[in-house]
């Protein structure tokens, strides 16, 4: 049941992006409000989803990359559709659902294999650190596409170009705000996913520092999102350079999370 | 029942032809015409770009006689002008109606695109129905030019962007705020190009406004019109401080607006971005200040050349809607030629009926079919009537919607003897 509520959550994700893509193409409003319903429809499935796989016996570990970016798309997706409440962030769907399906499918996949798994004597701790953890990841990312896309129209304004689609593009100021609201919950978020995560560690091998190349890049992630966090509050930062090191710091955050994993 | 359409518009007669042109109410000449003549429905449409007439006719040649009576009789003598045949143009039927849906549309409009046409288009309808000059082709007509430009609307980008210097503006604005409501704007200068633009960012929701002017007399007038508050130009720094919007188009050989002011006056205002529109000539705005990250200038130039690259979009856009309205022009057709069908659909029905009638009478006299249900075998004829009619019928009413459907609607006639004079019973 959870695998099957995980792959139509990521089908709905997919129609999003292909109704939001249409409607760039075809310049139609309707297709943009549309593909904003169906990634609603997505994120409450998502939810759905996960309370299932939390219902299953035993729960198969969040500790699972594949699984824990789904719920990390959920959580993006939630976060998204409530900051769209205040601001026209509806040309996002464009950017959003494709990276919510691919996420989710992923997770998906990954479902049968782990199904039966457990998380062994560490108990409850590897869930709470990998929710706080991709729940801020989700959060900065969302910070991360904003800043993408405030660089790029501040570029386009900036040389005095017109749009090149019909598209309603959410304004400079409402993606400063996206950018800002997702810091504000995201790094708290960050930290405490660090947190808990040391002390996992400290409950598995007896002390809060391993040394892995996961605590190294995670610690140096958190760190350089302190100074981003420093600068937007303390300094006297614009918005370009506020987008410019949201952009940095999500790429240094993925890599510290999953690429870490992959190539080092 | 044909269509003709005659008028001028902005293509055929210059503007001060067509402002003295204008006929506010319709009422009187429409019904004059529907009255008087071979017209049976007639349309005036008159706005500061067209003086138009569509109409329903029998005869033709009447009913253009009886136009171009009306241009010359009611309209040239206004204008002074003997022959005003040069200015008027005309339209017959297929082209009459595409005329319509393309007006309806924006296509046929100076500014391609403008959304007021439509506006204007059905109140043209709407005083021509109260007046009972318009009847149900017309209406049918109209109806369908409005749904046309409906559609038009919907699936082109032929009304998107913005083709004037303020709406671009306008335009942009929204681009940089998510909100104009709660947006300051300081307004340098008093002139018309800054009332026109003040007028479009009032109508796109901004309301706090300055004026800032050399004189204070014109900065006032300006500021008690639009709800301001006017203000003396050695306040400017003070009003850049807290502005969001500097609107700036006043005389002057050196830059009002420079890089130092700007920046000093901005000190506490981070990540607050300022769009600056300098529409001076020479330009009120130092050019540098675009090099600042959270200021967005745009003068004169940088927004005609948006302005002129959205009204070549709009013409490109204008392709596909051309397409649409032919598409509508040829359901509408359709639909007109299946009202050909109409009587010979009816006469076929009502020769049915006789025959049905007259045989279930002269049965029931029948001694043998004594006892018998009149009301059952009523039904049974008529189900067994509507049953064989039903094929023909629906073929006649598919083949009158082309050309070639005439043939169909003949061979009917001949076939069925709808023509003939004597009662069919008795064949």
């Amino acid at each position: 049941m959870a695998i099957l509520l995980h792959q139509a959550t990521a089908a709905l994700y997919l129609l999003a992006g292909i109704v939001a893509w249409l409607g760039l193409a075809l310049g139609a409003r309707r297709l943009e409000r549309g593909s904003v319903a169906i990634l609603t429809l997505g994120g409450a499935l998502h939810l759905v989803a996960f309370g299932a796989l939390h219902a299953l016996d035993p729960p198969p570990p969040l500790t699972d990359l594949p699984i824990a970016i789904s719920y990390m798309a959920c959580v993006g997706v939630l976060f998204f559709l409530l900051l769209s409440q205040w601001a026209r962030l509806a040309g996002l769907v464009v950017g959003v659902a494709p990276v919510a399906f691919v996420s989710t499918f992923a997770g998906a996949l990954r479902l049968h294999d782990v199904a039966g798994e457990t998380l062994g004597r560490a108990g409850t701790l590897p869930h709470a650190h990998v929710l706080l953890a991709s729940a801020g990841l989700a959060c900065l990312g969302l910070a991360g596409l904003a800043g993408l896309l405030f660089l790029a129209e501040h570029r386009r304004l900036k040389a005095k170009r017109p749009l090149g689609f019909r598209f309603d593009l959410p304004s400079l100021e409402a993606l400063d705000r996206v950018n800002l609201l997702s810091l504000v919950v995201g790094f708290p978020l960050l930290t405490l996913g660090v947190v808990t995560g040391a002390i996992w560690v400290d409950a598995v091998e007896g002390r809060f520092w391993s040394g892995s190349q996961h605590e190294i890049w995670s610690v140096l992630a958190w760190f350089i999102y302190a100074a981003v966090v420093a600068a937007r509050f303390g300094a006297a930062q614009g918005a370009r350079t506020a987008a410019a090191s949201a952009v940095v710091g999500f790429i240094f955050l993925t890599f510290a999370v999953i690429g870490v994993g992959v190539f080092v | 029942m044909r269509i003709l359409l005659v008028g001028m518009n902005h293509r055929t007669a210059p503007l001060e032809l067509r402002e003295r042109l204008a006929v506010d109410d319709p009422a009187a000449p429409l019904q004059k015409l529907v009255a008087e003549t071979e017209i049976d429905e007639a349309v005036l449409f008159s706005t500061c770009n067209r003086v138009e007439l569509v109409v329903v006719t029998r005869s033709v040649e009447a009913a253009r006689l009886c136009l171009r009576g009306f241009f010359a009789r009611e309209l040239g003598a206004r204008s002074g002008i003997d022959d005003m045949s040069q200015y008027l143009y005309e339209y017959l039927d297929g082209d009459a109606m595409r005329h319509v849906l393309r007006v309806a549309s924006s296509l046929d409009s100076m500014v391609v695109g403008e959304p007021q046409i439509l506006g204007q288009t059905k109140d043209a309808f709407q005083r021509a129905n109260e007046c009972k000059a318009a009847g149900p082709l017309l209406g049918r007509l109209f109806q369908h030019a409005f749904a046309t430009a409906k559609r038009v609307r919907t699936e082109t980008g032929i009304a998107e962007r913005p083709v004037s210097v303020a709406r671009v503006a306008v335009d942009l604005a929204r681009q940089i705020f998510e909100e104009l409501g709660d947006k300051r704007a300081v307004l340098v200068g008093a002139g018309e190009m800054i009332e026109m633009a003040l007028g479009a960012l009032r109508g796109a929701g901004l309301r706090s406004v300055s004026v800032v002017n050399r004189t204070p007399e014109r900065a006032l007038e300006l500021a008690a019109r639009f709800g301001a508050t006017a203000h003396a130009l050695d306040e400017l720094a003070a009003l850049v401080a807290e502005a969001d919007v500097i609107l700036s188009c006043i005389g002057g050989e050196r830059p009002i607006l420079t890089v130092p002011l700007v920046q000093q006056a901005r000190r506490g205002r981070h990540r607050q971005p300022l769009f600056v529109i300098d529409i001076g000539v020479p330009r009120n705005a130092d050019p540098e200040l675009d090099s600042l990250d959270d200021v967005y200038l745009y003068d004169i130039d940088d927004l005609s050349s948006l302005a002129r690259e959205n009204a070549e979009q709009r013409q490109r856009e204008s392709a596909r809607a051309e397409a649409i309205v032919e598409e509508e022009r040829q359901r509408f057709d359709g639909w007109l030629m299946a009202l050909r069908a109409v009587p010979t659909i009816k006469h076929l029905r009502e020769r049915a009926e006789s025959i049905r009638s007259a045989e279930l009478e002269r049965a029931l006299r029948r001694p043998s079919l004594k006892g018998v249900d009149p009301e059952a075998l009523d039904q049974l004829t008529r189900s067994m009537v509507n049953k064989i009619l039903h094929a023909p019928v629906s073929r006649l009413r598919r083949e009158a919607e082309r050309e070639e459907g005439m043939a169909y609607l003949e061979a009917a006639r001949v076939l069925f003897g709808l023509d003939d004079d004597s009662p069919a019973e008795d064949e």
